[in-house]
């Protein structure tokens, strides 16, 4: 033990200098907000709820079913189930995401080639049930019209989806066209 | 010995092969699209080029043969460009569409662009833009997708041999096309389906409902179609078939199927599968409990037994179950009822042919590998249509003969029209004739083999005796050819059974096996006939093919089973159905068969199983006979259930549950509860450990197990001891064959799309053919005026079938063809019948028919 550190012990500098940091931070405004009292509205390209795109100018999704996101997903939360339907297209049933397994990692929404679905800013969501977090179809579909469709959903892609592919950039989430289907 | 280094790696070939082969032998990869393994080298696609040292280009690796000292090159800089380049190429036509094209996830045009391939192409121009066909009721085509590789069109023509399709047009423009253009119309074996490397031929059975990732699960299993017995993977969701997929170099179809196999899974989602136990309440059948169904089945016999005997009882045991099946269903007939009658509808063929066979040749005889048949340098056919009975067997012989072996028909064999070299026919239902005459040319050319054996006595004698003539028109050139060839293949088709004089025919055929040292393949409808015998399920038989008569045989059994087996042989099939009419039968017990649809004289079989006084029927829908029936018992169709099917060539393989279901029980499960309730226990908890039992007391199958059965080929004689013996009497009736002088006969035609009564509930064959059709030649059509598709009702005397007509210019001008699949409208219904006296199989030949327009 040298001197210098003998001299610290015996006067408590390093307490005194925490003690300081203390009272310091005591003194400012606090950081903590007082949710649910206090809301924020969460940055662009947060990762909350799912939402299913909606094709504004047929009103259906844009998804295609091809399945990739529930391929993708590492806890195999989304079940997919197409069949053939009309003109002999894919039509997509049922998809479902069970968002108590989701961990917001956005692998679906990297893997899919059309920008058909996307994790919305929304992360308050609550329930008495175990069914009501399994988000059906219309439910996500419901998602996107409240949480993302517009001008917003625009930014979104624009910032937060890349690699954009050649797919994609005639999908277009304003969705004059819609997919491989034309 | 040929060594060659690829990638450094130093390979020794035992035998030349390709530099691709090669390299796949020693687990390197190269690409490749327009190679399959099971076609010939094309060297289209050029995507598996290699380079060799000292050859100034690239080489394309799959038809290049590796010579010693070659020094090879799979992956460089140069060769990834040139890749790359080829990939570009095959994009510019090609339409991206995998999110929604089936294919993806499997496709090898998306795994070679994925590892080398550009991520996106230079090309802007227009692709070439075809319309996605969905004419035909099965096969989707999309020809955008097409890469040319004309893999398809090499397996429609060398492997399947039916050549239904071919590329057309020219350059960037080339597709793919049936023959007839929209519909395929083809045999439907789908193994085109197989063969497309990219999402152009697709089935619509399961179109844009699966991804090949989502499966839940695959189960490694066989077809339950017919005797072949063809391998294949399931693929499961949510205890759903989704589809069945063949693979290459597992099971002996190695990667083919035939229509039934490939479509024919639907029937298990039947709506009208049978979900709870039946019991009869004055006329109609009534939902029960299995509790009240089974004790009510039990009182039943018991009483029937204590007051009748064991030989009023009888049980018909079914080809369609495992052998565990009907190894439980004749153990509990034989100490539970105590009776020996047991049967099944086998007998109407196959067993009554087996049967003939062995006793005359010795155990074992129609024991040959499918494989066998392409190796032959001549296949005599007879009886039957192989690539229509047995399709994927029948691509052996099309293979043989596209090998150069002679294939001659006796009779009529459409799907060997093209394949056949020579051909008799015999005049109508006078095959036996023909053969007999033949196996006398053959013999007095060459003789007996030995005068040892039974059969060359019986030729000799029979030699002797013979009264007809033996010239007849054809036969010289099929004796010379015959006589020539070193390695013959003989395939029996059960036609020549179904007569009255059908050991004729069977004699003459033992005669030339023999005579020839010939290999013989019995043709089977069913998916476990041969499995039906060796279980035990013939009345003289005891399991592993012992004769009951011997009384040391049956004390083994007896003490194995610790019950007494009564020793007098029991009734066959229709000596149980005559005697229920006559009133000596008093209950029947039905596993897994509908004997009023599948046996002749539809309105006598019917009346004979009302004269019961107790009738049980297990099956899985309620058949013509289940509506017949006091009591029903729902069971389980093949892809629900686990056992052992054992197949043509006497391979034992596993069928492995699939799909789990509530609607029904396995059928030794019911037995052994029913058993159980009439005081002989049976405590089996698996079908394996059914099998466990089977090996242990049956010498045939010496401690098989499902671990052996599943990790390796088991083949006939598996571990055991096959009875050694020959036969004691040979019987031939000779009686002069019955003249036919009718203007019309009826005949049973037996399709390729369709297999018994269970098709007809599997939506892909429906499809594919949706109604029965009476098949008339094209001379009977023109003197009647009738068109393809004309309604005709044809009637003889035992009923009258209202039915549309099909004109096939092979029919023979004095038949008309009918199939027993679609429900009212089978042609058995409306034969008679007479018994042969050797065989006891029912003779249905020489139905006198009307056809009057209506
Ligand atoms: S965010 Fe991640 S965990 Fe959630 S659904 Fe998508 S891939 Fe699955
Ligand atoms: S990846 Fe996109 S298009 Fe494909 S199934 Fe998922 S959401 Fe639909
Ligand atoms: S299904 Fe079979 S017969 Fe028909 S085109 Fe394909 S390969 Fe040929
Ligand atoms: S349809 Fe398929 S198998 Fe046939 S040529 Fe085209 S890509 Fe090849
Ligand atoms: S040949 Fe027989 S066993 Fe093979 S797939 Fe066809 S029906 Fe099934
Ligand atoms: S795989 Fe060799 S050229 Fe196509």
């Amino acid at each position: 033990m040298t001197f210098k550190e003998l001299i610290k012990k015996i006067f408590f500098i390093e307490i005194i200098g925490g003690l300081a940091l203390t009272l310091k931070h005591s003194l400012s405004p606090a950081v903590t907000r007082q949710y649910p009292e206090k809301r924020i509205t969460p940055p662009p390209g947060a990762r909350g709820l799912h939402a299913l795109t909606r094709n504004e100018s047929t009103g259906e999704a844009v998804c295609v079913g091809c399945g990739l996101c529930a391929a993708m997903c590492p806890t195999n939360c989304i079940s997919i189930y197409t069949s053939e339907g009309e003109d002999h297209k894919k039509i997509v049933d049922r998809y479902e995401v069970n968002t108590l397994r989701c961990l917001f990692c956005a692998l679906c929404v990297e893997a899919c080639p059309y920008g058909a679905v996307l994790l919305t800013p929304h992360f308050e969501y609550s329930g008495y049930s175990r069914s009501e977090f399994i988000y059906t179809k219309d439910r996500l579909l419901e998602n996107w019209d409240k949480y993302m469709g517009g001008a917003k959903s625009r930014e979104y892609f624009d910032k937060f989806w890349t690699p954009k592919s050649a797919d994609f950039a005639r999908v277009d989430a304003k969705g004059s066209e819609s997919g491989v289907n034309q | 010995m040929i060594t060659l280094t690829i990638n450094g790696k130093e390979i020794r070939l035992d035998k030349p092969v390709t530099v691709l082969k090669a390299a796949q032998q020693a687990g390197i990869k190269i690409p490749t699209l327009c190679n399959h393994e099971l076609l010939k080298p094309f060297g289209g696609c050029r995507l598996c080029v290699v380079e060799v040292e000292r050859m100034p280009k690239l080489m394309t690796s799959c038809t290049l043969m590796a010579a010693d000292g070659m020094v090879v090159r799979t992956e460089s800089d140069t060769i990834a460009d040139v890749r790359r380049a080829i990939l570009e190429f095959l994009l510019i036509n090609h339409p991206l569409d995998c999110p929604v094209c089936d294919k993806a996830g499997e496709c090898e045009l998306q795994d070679a662009v994925m590892q080398y391939g550009p991520p996106t192409g230079r090309f802007i121009e227009e692709k070439r833009k075809v319309r996605e066909s969905h004419d035909d009721p099965i096969l989707a085509r999309n020809m955008e997708r097409c890469i040319v590789c004309t893999r398809c069109v090499r397996m429609c023509e060398d492997v399947q041999g039916a050549s239904a399709i071919s590329m057309i047009e020219r350059g960037g423009r080339t597709v793919m096309e049936p023959f007839s253009s929209r519909s395929f119309n083809c045999e439907y074996c789908g193994n085109c389906i197989t063969a497309c490397p990219v999402g152009s031929i697709l089935s619509r059975l399961y179109m844009h409902s699966y991804r090949p990732w989502q499966m839940d699960k695959e189960v490694e299993t066989i077809c339950g179609y017919c005797g072949v017995g063809c391998s294949f993977v399931a693929q499961v969701r949510d205890e759903s078939i989704k589809r069945v997929i063949p693979r290459i170099g597992f099971g002996m179809n190695n990667g083919l199927l035939c229509s039934k196999g490939r479509f024919g899974y639907g029937f298990i989602e039947d709506s009208g599968r049978l979900k709870t136990p039946l019991i009869r309440k004055g006329d109609a059948l009534v939902e029960s409990t299995w509790d009240d169904a089974l004790d009510l089945v039990a009182e039943k016999l018991t009483e029937i037994k204590d007051s009748y005997g064991g030989r009023a009882i009888g049980g018909i045991a079914s080809a369609r179950c495992t052998n565990e099946d009907n190894y439980v269903f004749q153990k509990f007939m034989r100490v539970a009822c105590g009776t020996n009658n047991i049967d099944s509808i086998s007998r109407t063929g196959y067993a009554a042919a087996q049967k003939y066979f062995e006793g005359l040749l010795g155990q074992g005889i129609n024991a040959n590998i499918i494989g066998g048949i392409k190796r032959s340098d001549m296949v005599l056919v007879l009886g039957g249509d192989p690539a229509s009975v047995n399709p994927v067997l029948g691509l052996s012989i099309r293979a043989a003969a596209k090998a150069g072996a002679e294939v001659a028909v006796i009779g009529h064999a459409p799907g060997l029209e093209r394949y056949k070299t020579i051909n008799v026919l015999p005049p109508l239902f006078k095959e036996a004739d023909i053969l007999e005459a033949l196996l006398l040319e053959v013999f007095r050319a060459r003789g007996n083999r030995g005068e040892s054996h039974a059969i060359d006595r019986a030729v000799s004698e029979f030699d002797k005796e013979y009264s007809g003539k033996t010239d007849m028109h054809g036969l010289e050139e099929l004796k010379d050819k015959l006589l020539k060839s070193d390695s013959i293949s003989i395939v029996f088709g059960m036609d020549l059974v179904q007569r009255t004089d059908g050991h004729r025919a069977l004699f003459a055929t033992a005669g030339l096996t023999h005579l020839l040292e010939a290999r013989l393949y019995l043709l089977s409808e069913r998916p476990n006939e041969q499995g039906v015998i060796d279980a035990g399920c013939v009345p003289d038989m005891l399991p592993g093919g012992r004769p009951l008569g011997i009384p040391d045989f049956r004390r083994r059994y007896e003490d194995a089973w610790k019950r007494p087996i009564p020793d007098t042989e029991g009734m066959t099939l229709m000596e149980m159905i005559e005697g229920a009419k006559k009133g000596d039968m008093k209950a029947l017990y039905i596993m897994g068969d509908n004997p009023v649809f599948n046996l002749p004289d539809r309105t006598f079989i019917k009346e004979s199983l009302a004269s019961l006084d107790f009738l049980v029927v297990q099956d899985i829908f309620l058949t013509e006979t289940a509506e017949l029936a006091d009591v029903v018992l729902p069971a389980l169709g093949w892809p629900e259930k686990s056992g052992t099917y054992t197949n043509l060539e006497r391979r034992i393989q596993l069928l492995r549950k699939t799909v789990e279901t509530t609607s029904g029980m396995d059928d030794w499960s019911i037995i052994s509860r029913l058993s159980c309730r009439m005081g002989y226990d049976m405590l089996y908890t698996d079908a394996e450990n059914v099998m466990d039992e089977i090996s242990r007391v049956s010498p045939l199958y010496r401690n098989l197990s499902y671990k052996e059965i599943s990790d390796k080929e088991c083949l006939w004689p598996y571990n055991g001891e096959p009875l050694r013996g020959e036969a004691k009497d040979i019987k031939v009736i000779k009686e002069k064959s019955r003249d036919y002088d009718a203007d019309l006969y009826l005949a049973l035609d037996k399709p390729l799309f369709h297999s018994g009564s269970i098709s007809q509930r599997s939506p892909g064959l429906m499809d594919i053919s949706p109604e029965p059709r009476l098949k008339i030649g094209t001379r009977l059509a023109e003197k009647m005026c009738l068109k393809d598709g004309d309604n005709v009702i044809i009637s003889a005397d035992r009923g009258s079938i209202s039915i549309r007509v099909s004109i096939d210019p092979c029919v023979n001008g004095k038949v008309v063809l009918m199939s027993n699949n679609f429900k009212e409208k089978g042609a058995l219904g409306i034969m008679g019948y007479n018994l042969d006296p050797v065989t006891k199989a029912p003779g249905i030949e020489g139905c006198a028919v009307t056809l009057r327009r209506g």
